[in-house]
């Protein structure tokens, strides 16, 4: 639609989309399985074996493959992102509508609330809803999630509260429109525009931190192949066999630098007074 | 002073260190140590001997038995006295004279400085208490602080460490210890029998706890004739309880510590070093005990510092800032002699990794199941990828005298035809998933043992879900026998008896941890324990492993292989298997 | 309401609040609380030890005591006993803070002086190809995570050129400056790095704006040298939001120097966190988690009390 055309013809917008739709493409060939090897299998005689054309990115100690583990690893690191998104942005425009809508007291509470977790330097509070449940893919996605909920839920908020004051929805319910629907028409069509620019900014954000924690160990337990456990696994063979640091790295890099641009790219067309400065 | 300051960091002079020399031998060498000195000769002296040359490169002061407890005017007299000597000599007068004249001030002004050696390793104690600790870097850190009735030496015999003899009563039922009466605790009182009483009480006390109880049970009671004499009541012969006497659990810790319940807050112990610090994860204090029995340590102090990363610990010996350090990883120990000015101690050792399984939960309790993963498992394969082939596969027992050869024992080459086909039998065909712990750390292969683990016993639908944890976490988790399979890492003995028991006799105190007894195998291993004759021990304890192996109620993999590096600067470090952090209290550190 | 007092006011709320999650999220640990509070040792704990011990922590009290007692406990500082140091956790915690302030600060300061230098420099030139390649790299420097950059560093310094030990135990400040200084240098690089691309983005930013600024055209038009603008009137001015939003972004070094501090081995507060959790030491989970969130709420506070000081239409406007 009008908006993916507006992306691609923004620069920072389409090499963002672009290096997302290759990282998609090689997540979901590695959900499926087919890559270039079975990623979980050790291939004992070739370990620790440098990039060659039989495997790409060269094997690791136990002799896995680097890309089929990196494809792997790219999935496990984008579905602890999108859940966590998707956890963080449902509870946050929940409780930002809540809290708009219903106003004062609610609003105070409700505000409060979010501003107690949002006290928390974001990998602390990550780190003690690990510290509770123990580590794992979904305390991953719990921790991750309740830490982004109070920016959504701001977010959310702010235009909810200039909208519920503007005439259109006193007209509205003037015609007898329940709560509900006024809620669910008006009010979600003028938050698509935000919402959309935050979501994509979490998605880099929660890579970021996904991977964070998987390198500690407190994220993703081995052998399943996360970008972060795969770092953490080459550190201490970082002079024997660089590659391994090398390449889980950039993938790192590149993705969450493609959700970067691409948030980038969405602010300046959709919100154009936070637009970054040109002179 | 800046003199000060570059006499302190050993001093060099065009680009070779300088040392005031008093034998006329070579003069190529020129080292310049005042301090350093003075500790050698302080050394010399409580030890009752010379120094011997290679330590003191020429400073051979001591060797004409001259009381020679310097304080530094002395020093600094003696070597006005060695540039007199030194003036004879065909070289530069001028550089003499500055260089005598630099070890007068020197001497004079440097307070006697200690040597320390830097140390480091990636895993740290996890407690206090050594009756309790099961942890090798427990117990590693401990063996500095704390000295057991007798110890081992390099080749596995007993050796006095308190006591300085014993001896069995005719029938057996008595052991007579006569203790060292120079034995002191850091604080300064000496130990006595009250506090070897007191220490194998605590021991035996079930409230303990202690992690070697079941090698005690045949103590009856305790005599203290005089306080240098020990007489233990045995039950019952008991060959092996020397042996276990040996080990850091059955440390003699003051009677006081005990009344008070210090222990495992303060380490007051009779070892060559006493703690002065322990800050968990990132460094431990010691600092030599004045009052230890086996005269001076080579060194002043240890400081221990904890990084994580055993690769960083590579980097700051190559930079200079770390001595001596203790490896487990082989993945990292094997950079090591590719290094430069640092040397590889390899050391085969007792302790042997292991998949233990949970026979009490299902379908373990199956022997038919534990059987199909005992043949489903390569051993080798676990060795070269996991450990970079550091280790050998064996058998249960990994002491040269009483192990049998591993091909022997049952299923020992890789069989996934009849893993599938015991599988099959005990209706387990579908297979099944369990969870499977591991520490980090301890050792550090652990998950990395695990995973080649869960890809080979996939094989037989075997699925294993593997759970990493911190070692502390690990240890109490292991103690409750809360795990369906544990990667571990478990100590051996020279002996199968004070090995095994614990885990595999009714009585033994470790039986959570095993959740196995086999009437068979707690008769074998008793025999074994009364028999005095060796040639009639190993045919028992043979069998006792042919047993074990067969019952499989752990899947045994290989010995392990530990090791230390130093930097050519630490002499006098000897290895030994039994105590590789004691050795270093003869251990001197030079420049 | 006046926007100071307003904030003033919600401070203590959310400190009440901060202290409420973190109290009951320890209690959500599962299992016991007696493991909590004396570590998983206590497992092997008889009954009747048990009993008297939940007597002695209070444990049988209802739980609004406890939050209680516990809250009157902090006003006299006691967090409680670590259980894996046995001593105080206040005094574990105030042992380790000064590395932890100090990588924070050395990060910042880092930050600052490339970043802002940067993108002042960016925006002088804006949209020409230097432009573009400053903010290509602040593009770049934001997507790296820290544990990426630490690692690259180790591996190019350490490992290849020997030039910089990586790690080592730590030396404090005023001991000896320039140790010390050696070994924070590239852990304060590693974490600063980050947040130097985002100072160079909101200096960029801030100095765009500024430049546009009426005063500016009036000042040129006058005849007014593109220095004396840029150094008299614009600079300062684009100064102050940097400054005031790298305040807020303190408090995230503050967390972040978690993982830094893990790969590079310093006893700071944040590792002693990370160990807290692995070794389930929950009092002392508690303490850090407290310690820092309060050090972030302070931090906040002030800066958002010297940008209301600095900027008057926060100050007079309410919102």
């Amino acid at each position: 639609m009008g908006l993916l055309r507006a992306v691609l013809r923004h620069p920072s917008g389409r090499i963002g989309l672009g290096i997302i739709v290759v990282f998609l493409v090689l997540a979901v060939l590695g959900a499926v399985g087919l890559t270039p090897h079975d990623p979980l299998k050790q291939f004992v005689v070739d370990r620790l074996k440098p990039p060659s054309a039989t495997y790409w990115f060269g094997t690791d100690l136990l002799g896995r493959d680097t890309f089929s583990r990196l494809m792997l690893g790219i999935g496990e690191s984008f579905l602890v992102a999108f859940a966590s998104v998707a956890v963080a942005a449902t509870a946050g425009t929940l409780i930002g509508l809540f809290a708009a809508w219903w106003g004062h007291l609610w609003d105070g509470v409700l505000m409060r609330i979010m501003d107690v977790l949002l006290a928390f330097p974001a990998i602390l509070l990550a780190l003690l809803i690990v510290a509770i449940e123990g580590p794992g893919v979904v305390t991953s996605i719990t921790a991750i999630g309740i830490v982004y909920t109070p920016i959504f839920a701001r977010v959310v908020r702010a235009p909810a509260l200039a909208l519920k004051a503007r005439e259109f929805v006193e007209a509205a319910r003037t015609f007898g429109s329940s709560q509900g629907y006024i809620l669910s028409r008006h009010l979600l069509l003028n938050l698509v525009a935000p919402l959309t620019v935050q979501i994509t900014l979490a998605l880099a954000w929660s890579l970021l931190t996904e991977s964070g924690l998987s390198f500690l160990g407190l994220g993703t337990q081995p052998p399943a192949p996360s970008l972060g456990v795969m770092l953490a696994e080459s550190k201490s063979m970082m002079t024997r066999a660089p590659w391994l640091m090398l390449f889980p790295g950039l993938t790192i890099m590149l993705a969450i630098l493609g959700f970067n641009l691409l948030g980038d790219a969405l602010r300046d067309i959709l919100d154009p007074r936070t637009r970054e400065r040109t002179a | 002073m800046p003199l000060v300051g570059w006499i302190k960091s050993g001093g060099t002079f065009s680009g070779r260190p300088l040392l005031l020399k008093r034998s006329l031998q070579s003069v190529e060498d020129n080292f310049f140590f005042a301090d350093r000195q003075v500790t050698l000769v302080r050394e010399s002296v409580a030890s009752g001997k010379t120094v011997s040359r290679r330590d003191t490169k020429g400073w051979s002061g001591v060797s004409d038995g001259r009381d020679v407890r310097l304080p530094p005017e002395n020093a600094a007299k003696q070597a006005a006295e060695h540039r007199e000597s030194f003036m004879h000599l065909n070289f530069g007068r001028t550089i003499l004279a500055g260089v005598a004249m630099a070890a007068m001030l020197g001497a004079a002004v440097v307070p006697v400085e200690a040597a320390t050696l830097r140390m480091a390793w990636a895993q740290d104690a996890t407690g206090l208490d050594p009756h309790k600790q099961t942890a090798f870097s427990s117990l590693r850190l401990l063996e500095l602080v704390y000295e057991p009735l007798v110890r081992l030496d390099a080749k596995y015999n007993v050796v006095p460490a308190i006591a300085t003899s014993w001896e069995f009563s005719a029938d057996g039922l008595t052991l007579t210890f006569k203790l060292d009466p120079n034995a002191k605790f850091s604080t300064g009182e000496s130990v006595t029998s009250a506090d070897v009483k007191a220490s194998y009480e605590r021991l035996l006390d079930e409230a303990t706890a202690a992690a070697a109880r079941a090698n005690f049970l045949s103590i009856k009671s305790i005599d203290t004739p005089d306080p240098q004499t020990a007489v233990f009541n045995l039950s019952q012969p008991d060959a092996p309880i020397l042996v276990a006497m040996s080990g850091t659990n059955a440390s003699i810790v003051p009677a006081s510590a005990i009344a008070d319940g210090s222990i495992g807050t303060k380490a007051i112990g009779s070892g060559p070093f006493k703690l002065d610090e322990w800050d968990p994860n990132v460094k431990d204090v010691l600092s030599a005990n004045p009052n230890w029995a086996g005269g001076k340590t080579g060194v002043d102090g240890i400081t221990i510092s904890v990084l994580p990363s055993e690769s960083a610990i590579i980097d700051s010996m190559r930079s200079n800032q770390t001595d001596f350090a203790l490896f487990n990883d082989p993945l990292v120990a094997t950079l090591i002699p590719g290094e430069p000015g640092m040397t590889l101690n390899r050391i085969p050792g007792l302790a042997y990794n292991v998949l233990q399984m949970n026979p009490a939960r299902p379908p373990m309790d199956n022997l038919k199941v534990r059987q199909a993963i005992s043949c489903a498992v390569n051993r080798q394969e676990v060795i070269d990828t996991a450990l970079v082939g550091e280790g050998k596969v064996t058998g249960p027992l990994t002491m040269e005298a009483y192990a049998s050869d591993p091909s022997t024992l049952f299923c020992y080459k890789q069989d996934v035809e009849k893993a599938k086909a015991l599988m099959k039998e005990a209706g387990q065909e579908a297979g099944f998933s369990v969870d499977v712990i591991a520490a980090t750390g301890e050792p550090p292969y652990a998950a990395n043992e695990a995973q080649v683990l869960q890809s080979q016993l996939a094989a037989i639908g075997v699925k294993l879900n593997i759970k990493t944890m911190d070692l502390k976490v690990y240890v109490d988790t292991w103690l409750k026998g809360d795990f369906d399979m544990a990667v571990a890492q478990n100590g051996g003995r020279p002996d199968p008896y004070p090995m095994y028991n614990r885990y595999f006799t009714k009585d033994g105190n470790l039986v959570n941890v095993s959740n196995f007894t086999d009437p068979e195998l707690d008769s074998l291993l008793q025999q074994g324990r009364v028999e005095t004759d060796p040639a009639k021990r190993k045919p028992i304890f043979q069998q006792f492993e042919a047993r074990l192996a067969e019952q499989a109620p752990w899947v045994w993999i290989s010995s392990t292989v530990t090791y230390t590096a130093n930097l050519d600067s630490v002499k006098n470090y000897e290895i030994n298997p039994s105590g590789l952090l004691f050795s270093l209290s003869k251990a001197t550190v030079g420049q | 309401m006046n926007y100071l007092a307003q904030r003033l006011l919600t401070f203590p709320l959310v400190l009440l609040g901060v202290s409420l999650l973190v109290f009951f999220a320890i209690r959500l640990v599962p299992g016991d609380a007696i493991i909590a509070m004396l570590g998983t040792e206590a497992g092997l704990l008889t009954e009747a030890q048990r009993a008297s011990l939940a007597q002695y922590f209070g444990l049988d009290q209802p739980i609004v005591v406890q939050y209680g007692r516990w809250l009157m406990g902090l006003f006299e500082g006691n967090l409680g006993i670590s259980v894996t140091y046995g001593k105080p956790v206040l005094e574990v915690i105030i042992a380790r803070f000064p590395l932890t302030l100090e990588l924070s600060l050395l990060s910042m300061l880092i930050a600052l002086a490339v970043g802002i230098p940067a993108g002042v420099f960016a925006a002088t030139r804006a949209d020409r190809p230097s432009d573009l390649t400053v903010r290509v790299f602040a593009m770049l420097g934001q997507s790296t995570p820290s544990f990426v950059v630490g690692l690259v560093l180790i591996y190019f310094l350490s490992a290849t050129f020997r030039i910089l030990p990586a790690m080592g135990t730590f030396t404090p400040l005023f001991e000896d400056p320039l140790g010390n200084l050696g070994q924070m240098i590239l852990p304060a690089i590693t974490l600063g790095f980050s947040f130097a691309a985002a100072v160079t983005r909101i200096s960029r930013s801030a100095m765009l704006d500024v430049l546009s600024d009426d005063y500016v055209r009036t000042a040129r038009s006058k005849g007014a040298s593109q220095r004396d603008v840029v150094w008299g009137h614009a600079l300062p001015n684009a100064l102050i939001p940097v400054v005031t939003l790298s305040g807020v972004e303190f408090g995230y070094l503050l967390g972040g120097a978690v993982i830094v501090e893990q790969i590079f081995a310093l006893p700071g507060l944040g590792r002693l966190t990370l160990d807290a959790i692995s070794q389930r030491d929950y009092p002392l989970v508690q303490g850090a988690v407290l310690f820092i969130a309060f050090n972030f709420l302070v931090v906040n506070l002030l800066v958002d009390l010297a940008y209301a000081a600095l900027d008057p239409r926060i100050r007079l406007g309410g919102k």
